[in-house]
């Protein structure tokens, strides 16, 4: 599609990957999210922070219909990923989840070997057509993932052996392997010290070139490092959604003010 | 004073203990609690424990002491070489105990006075019948040797009931003297008790594994026994089972083991899938409300007695698999077969590995689903490709202790296996178990000294080991291949 691509001129791109209009979350009789309206671009980095239990995570979950694995969660709204939207009753979650990736809080391996973790995504969808091809898309999934040149020779080991930080840029390939055009990550650096979190930092920045990647975080530098927009929210609704500058220099809404400087959380 | 009645008088004791601590530790600080190290409640329990454990202690020791020590005071009586044998002396001294029993009763229904029954000899007419008019019957006649060692036996015994209730009643007066010396609001009661419990909860453990270690010396020392009896190269290794209490039995162990191989085998067909895949809809697919009706439903299973399973193999599932596959095939016309019983125990096991199962599968923590649901993957993938090799550790080892469960079964296969000792691959055919034979070795009028009753423990033995190396290797299994969750 593009020759040369070059990420000055993509940041600048408006092309809305996911559109969210309205968005009510419950769970059983509670409202955890209400009327949230965002649009997600492509090839960005959004970050959504807030204190804990703002709902920053269930509308991340809204958005691959994680939450329909909760039994009593509710959403209502409407979500359209390039125009379709995710809600309809002829989308099949399953093909959505391959489609939008979801990278977690606690790195969680499976207890598989580190091939096979990878593997695991082009298998059940069946991207490949031979042992090279998935060779391929292993290898090139670690590469994206800074991971190859650590593990290249213990394919064969166990993923749950390696430390915490590699362990989630394992699973960080391991969404990558599945070809996603949005990953969403809910709060990847928490459980890592701060050389795994710098390198998984500078990882995300890297993957903003091939994909629309939407961070939930509680670390404001964080969110200020590796986003390009940023969305605030509070008590269930999202009070301000920017430009990640406009959002920690010169934010709108009181409340958001509140937050960066550390008033409220 | 009768044991019994000394065990109620300890009681009281303890319970004087237990208000006398109280109230000595609350009179040392004059009332105030909070001066106190402990609680009330541990000086009182402490001065219970203290009158109670120690006489109890000493009660249990001479319980089991006097027999010992009255049992070698009696020796004089009877001939050395009747008194070295062991299987003699037991009998002898079960005559003796017998007699002197029979002379209380008849002392206690006034046929004799206390006088009559030191001084009786045999040549005062037949004792066997004077105690049998007060309902004491005697195998036979009472030699003179078992009426003096008698007489002798209710002497010692009195006197060391005497001794026994003054030495416990000592030794628990004294403990609760000494409880009430030490209680003052410095003494630290609570640690005291923990103590106690920390040493009856390691009573307790050892219990089972006294009882373990029991079984197995008993079953060893009769096992050697048998295998001077017989050749035991011929019991391992034997391809019949033919005992004969005439003489001359065979007794191979291999179609027994075979026996019990094939109908455990048939019993893990059956059990191990329909578990598994019980398990699997419980954890990953009922909703909580479905599985709150099913799961104590499938748990209903596991507590019919086997016996009942038994009936339904012998009146329904026997026929059942004559009449419509064993007679139509021309396998058999048994209804007692491997089939019928290897299909009951399954069923029976089914509620035991999918209750392991679930549990082990429970286990698997949540952000694996959630990792691969997020990949894209759908619940059938997730749990064959996630769940079940994250789980498989454990589910290896809950199917070992079914087997082993499974092996152990008695009272299905005495039911619905049969009785014939076979060789045979035929499923619809009889066939026996190591257990089954067990029982039939040992029901009946039979003297512990033939090979053919003792080998019913050699095959005990068997089964203990079988059973043992199938735990054991589960447990290994676990442990090794155990995902560390965080």
């Amino acid at each position: 599609m593009y020759d040369a691509p070059n990420l000055e001129t993509r940041v600048t791109q408006t092309n809305t990957k996911i559109t969210a209009r309205g968005v009510q979350v419950y769970y059983g009789d509670k409202q955890a999210l209400q009327d949230v309206d965002v649009d997600i671009l492509d090839n960005t980095v959004t970050a959504f922070i807030g204190p804990s239990g703002c709902g920053k995570s269930t509308f991340l979950r809204c958005l691959n219909r994680m939450n329909d694995t909760i039994s009593n969660a509710r959403v209502e709204g409407e979500i359209l990923l390039d125009g379709e939207n995710i809600y309809d009753k002829r989308v099949d979650p399953v093909q959505l989840r391959a489609k939008v990736g979801m990278v977690f809080q606690k790195p969680n391996p499976f207890p598989k070997s580190i091939y096979d973790n990878v593997a695991y995504g082009p298998k059940i969808h069946g991207l490949t057509r031979s042992k090279a091809e998935l060779d391929e898309i292993v290898e090139s999934s670690l590469r994206k993932a800074a991971l190859w040149k650590e593990v290249k020779d213990r394919l064969g080991e166990a993923g749950t052996g390696l430390s915490g930080g590699q362990q989630q840029r394992l699973c960080i390939a391991r969404a990558v392997a599945t070809a996603p055009e949005v990953l969403l990550m809910d709060e990847p650096c928490s459980a890592l010290d701060p050389i795994a979190t710098a390198q998984v930092e500078e990882l995300i920045d890297e993957l903003r070139a091939s994909f629309s990647v939407v961070i939930v975080t509680h670390s404001m530098q964080q969110a200020a490092r590796v986003s390009q927009k940023t969305a605030f929210f509070h008590l269930g609704n999202l009070v301000e959604y920017g430009d990640t500058s406009h959002i920690f220099t010169n934010p709108s809404d009181p409340r958001t003010e509140s937050y960066i400087t550390g008033r409220i959380g | 004073m009768s044991v019994f009645f000394l065990i109620i008088v300890l009681g009281v004791l303890a319970i004087a203990g237990f208000v006398l601590g109280r109230g000595r530790a609350l009179a040392s600080v004059q009332g105030n609690t909070r001066r106190l190290h402990s609680l009330p409640g541990y000086y009182a329990w402490h001065g219970a424990i203290m009158a109670f454990l120690p006489a109890m202690a000493v009660l249990t020791l001479w319980l089991i002491a006097q027999p010992l020590i009255i049992e070698r005071q009696l020796a004089d009586y009877f001939p050395a070489e009747q008194f070295e044998n062991d299987s003699q002396r037991i009998l002898l001294m079960a005559d003796v105990r017998r007699v002197a029993e029979g002379l209380d009763v008849a002392v206690a229904a006034g046929a004799l006075t206390p006088q009559d029954a030191e001084t009786i000899t045999v040549a005062d007419g037949s004792v066997r019948e004077r105690l049998g008019a007060v309902g004491v019957a005697l195998g036979a006649e009472v030699t003179p040797e078992v009426l003096d060692a008698a007489q002798s036996y209710r002497a010692l015994a009195s006197t060391g009931a005497l001794g026994r209730a003054i030495v416990t009643l000592i030794v628990a007066l004294a403990g609760l003297a000494y409880a009430l010396r030490i209680t003052n609001g410095d003494f630290r009661a609570r640690n005291r008790v923990e103590a106690v419990i920390l040493g009856v909860l390691i009573l307790a453990s050892t219990i089972a594994i006294l009882t373990t270690i029991g079984i197995v010396m008993s079953m060893l020392s009769e096992t050697i026994r048998f295998s001077s009896m017989y050749p035991f190269k011929d019991f391992l290794f034997g391809l019949t089972w033919q005992p004969s209490f005439q003489g001359g039995s065979e007794l191979g162990l291999i179609p027994l083991l075979w026996g019990t191989l094939y109908i455990s085998l048939v019993a893990m067909i059956v059990a191990v899938p329909t578990g598994l895949f019980t398990a699997i809809y419980l954890a990953e697919y009922a909703s909580p409300r479905v599985r709150s009706i099913i799961k104590p439903l499938i748990e209903v299973i596991a507590g019919i007695p086997t016996v009942v399973f038994g009936l339904f193999a012998l009146v329904t599932v026997g026929p059942f698999l004559r009449d419509w596959f064993a007679v139509p095939t021309g396998l058999g016309s048994s209804g007692s077969s491997v089939m019928t019983a290897g299909l009951v125990i399954g069923v029976l096991n089914i509620p035991f590995i999918s209750s392991l199962a679930d549990d082990i599968i429970n286990a698997v923590p949540q952000s694996l689903r959630d990792g691969s649901y997020g990949l894209g993957a759908t619940k059938s993938e997730t749990v064959r490709q996630v769940i079940l090799p994250a789980a498989l550790p454990g589910i290896v080892g809950a199917i070992l202790l079914a087997a082993s469960r499974a092996i152990g079964e008695t009272m299905i296969v005495t039911m619905g296996a049969g009785a014939a000792a076979k060789l045979d691959l035929n499923p619809f055919e009889a066939m026996t178990t190591i257990t089954v034979k067990i029982v039939s070795q040992l029901t009946g009028d039979t003297e512990f000294n033939s090979p053919e009753t003792l080998v019913a423990f050699a095959l005990g033995m068997t089964l203990f080991v079988i059973t043992l190396g199938l735990n054991i290797f589960a447990l290994w299994v676990v442990r090794k291949y155990r995902e560390q969750y965080e």
